[in-house]
């Protein structure tokens, strides 16, 4: 097998567009030189009347060594406009700072954010000191997968391809709801803006939501998979996506103009995109396990309820299957362990959710909402991708969560697609 | 782009006071007090409020539960996609607060012709809050790439403070479905 094409890399889609070290986004601010022995007073009293909310990663104070061994001393006073160079667009209460210790401000650039590697944060010093944090955060795995983890994340991506290639032998997108911390699916889902065949039972889990990638968690080595005759002479994301057009989320304007393969059978939804039918999947499963019982209940209540549930009425659950009930007992054995589920996550904190290709924007504010903590995407969605091809929403810092974006790049294999 | 107070006829306040009592009945169920109605040729055809802590799924807002109503009743009815897509292309939404990034694409990819809102939504509102998905076609963004799908006329401010007064008592009785309570519940569950 070609090593080359064969190799799963995990890339960080991070917050910000890639800019070079040295082109990064500034903005204008008043400085002035200062007496040292001011430092302190002015420093404080400026945190006050100007303080620098947007700019918490620019240090106030720049110290620069002149000739002969001396230092001067240079404080931010204020933000400047960008276009206004007039000294008189200053606050009133820095003005007449300015004014009693004497100060001559002057205009000058700063970095806009912080820095995220070692070599911006070089760069940015240049113009004005700035503090930078390297990322601590590769504990779970945000950045820099353990072997492990890795191994993991191509597996339930791996899970996710696999279901947007069976569903009616056409491509669609498949999202894959997973908690990480146990390894397990939670719930699963294809798009079904085309075809919607259960449109009155809204609460019911599809038989395939609760199936476990069995093989592929058991046996990490076993992501390679055996390609046979590949349609995709190049596999070329670019000539699958001009296959791709039954994927909600790259047209997701063109819904009136797709006809349903099989009319009158079943119902469509426009907005019924992978991502959202998945997280439907989840809340039900969610409600099933958790059905009428507070955050705080006992566990072995919850599970005698669960239990009674499943037996008292068969009717409403026809859609469980085997699976499910397997899986239900996977759950209860863990539950006897140390993991308990009787503390109910709230919506899907801390899981994780594999997409074939990247959400557009309704399905990635979506997974905002649903409290996601990353997300895995294996194809970019140039057309309307919102992590970071059309729009960026990881980097919109008024979403009250924050949430982690990767690219999981495939071996050709995977893609091995049958039209 | 929200217009506040613009030419609005009696019948835009009425329509939107009919918003507000589906935003005070999801008040009622301990939800968001989020509401809405479409409106088509002047007659409401679907109503809608928040519904996501009951259903734990944070994505079922006013606006994706009326749309559920809407759709699910045309094609009982036996419209065509193309019959559906014209006919949404008529049609209006009243709801007390803007429309959030997820439900201002939804609407952009279902094609309303324009929507009335209450409050903005400086957290997450995505016509014009953060993202203005109203405008539709506009600037190439960083990639290079241009963002498509269909605009929408918005007119924001529309009895704002009813909207906002229904939020405040929401957040004052503490939200119970908050991860963990930033405000102590009023009424605590007795254990």
């Amino acid at each position: 097998m070609n090593k080359t094409t064969d190799s799963w890399e995990i890339l960080h889609i991070p917050d910000k567009p890639p800019t070079p070290p040295d082109q990064q986004p500034t903005v204008n601010v008043f400085a002035s030189v200062i007496e040292p022995k001011l430092t302190n007073t002015l420093v404080r009293r400026l945190n006050q009347i100007a303080p620098l909310e947007a700019l918490r990663h620019v240090k106030r104070v720049q110290k620069k060594y002149l000739e002969g061994g001396k230092t001067q001393l240079s404080v931010i006073l204020c933000l400047a406009c960008e276009n206004d160079n007039q000294l008189d667009s200053m606050p009133h209460g820095v003005q007449e700072l300015v004014n009693f210790y004497q100060l001559s401000p002057f205009i000058t650039k700063v970095c806009k954010f912080d820095a995220l590697s070692k070599e911006e944060w070089e760069e940015q010093c240049k113009l004005w000191p700035t503090s930078y944090h390297p990322p601590t955060y590769n504990i779970d795995g945000i950045t820099g997968f353990g072997q492990e983890d890795s191994q993991s994340v191509f597996s339930f991506m791996k899970f996710a391809v696999e279901l947007a290639k069976s569903d009616h032998g056409l491509v669609v997108n498949a999202a894959v709801i997973v908690d990480p911390s146990v390894k397990q699916v939670i719930a699963s889902a294809c798009d079904e803006s085309c075809c919607w065949n259960t449109p009155t039972n809204k609460t019911s889990i599809r038989p395939c939501s609760l199936k476990q990638p069995e093989a592929c968690i058991s046996h990490p080595d076993s992501n390679i998979v055996v390609t046979h005759d590949s349609l995709l002479p190049n596999g070329s994301t670019t000539k699958l996506e001009q296959l791709c057009t039954g994927v909600s989320c790259l047209y997701p304007w063109q819904w009136s103009e797709k006809q349903p393969h099989t009319p009158n059978s079943c119902y469509w939804h426009p907005l019924r995109h992978a991502a959202l039918v998945a997280i439907e999947s989840s809340a039900a499963r969610d409600r099933q396990l958790f059905s009428g019982l507070g955050d705080f209940e006992d566990k072995s209540s919850e599970l005698d309820h669960m239990q009674s549930s499943f037996t008292s009425s068969p009717a409403k659950r026809q859609k469980i299957n085997l699976n499910n009930v397997e899986d239900d007992e996977k759950l209860d054995t863990l539950t006897e362990g140390h993991h308990c589920i009787s503390a109910r996550p709230y919506l899907c904190t801390g899981y994780d959710i594999y997409l074939v290709w990247e959400p557009c924007t309704m399905c990635a504010m979506a997974l905002v909402h649903q409290r996601i903590r990353r997300i895995f995407y294996a194809f970019p969605n140039l057309n309307a991708g919102a992590l970071g091809s059309v729009y960026r929403l990881q980097g919109e810092k008024s979403l009250n969560h924050r949430f982690a974006v990767f690219r999981v790049l495939l071996p050709e294999e995977v893609l091995d697609v049958k039209l | 782009m929200a217009s506040p107070g613009e030419e609005c006829s009696p019948d835009t306040f009425a329509f939107m006071e009919l918003a507000i009592q589906q935003a005070k009945l999801a008040l009622d169920s301990l939800e968001v007090p989020v509401g809405c109605v479409i409106v088509e040729d002047g007659k409401v055809i679907a109503s809608g409020r928040n519904q996501t802590t009951e259903t734990r799924n944070a994505t079922r807002h006013a606006e994706m539960e009326a749309i559920d109503v809407l759709l699910e009743g045309w094609q009982r009815n036996g419209l065509s996609k193309l019959e559906v897509a014209k006919k949404i292309s008529k049609c209006y939404l009243y709801v007390t607060c803007e429309p959030c990034i997820m439900c201002a694409a939804a609407l952009s990819i279902l094609g309303i012709k324009e929507v009335f809102y209450g409050c903005a939504n400086d957290k997450f509102g995505g016509c014009g809050s953060i993202l203005s998905l109203n405008l539709g076609r506009s600037e190439p963004c960083e990639s290079g790439a241009v963002p498509q799908g269909k605009g929408f006329k918005c007119n924001g401010g529309i009895m704002a403070s009813e909207a906002v007064s229904l939020l405040r008592t929401f957040y004052e009785q503490g939200n119970p479905n908050a991860p963990k309570p930033h405000r102590p519940l009023a009424h605590q569950a007795t254990r």
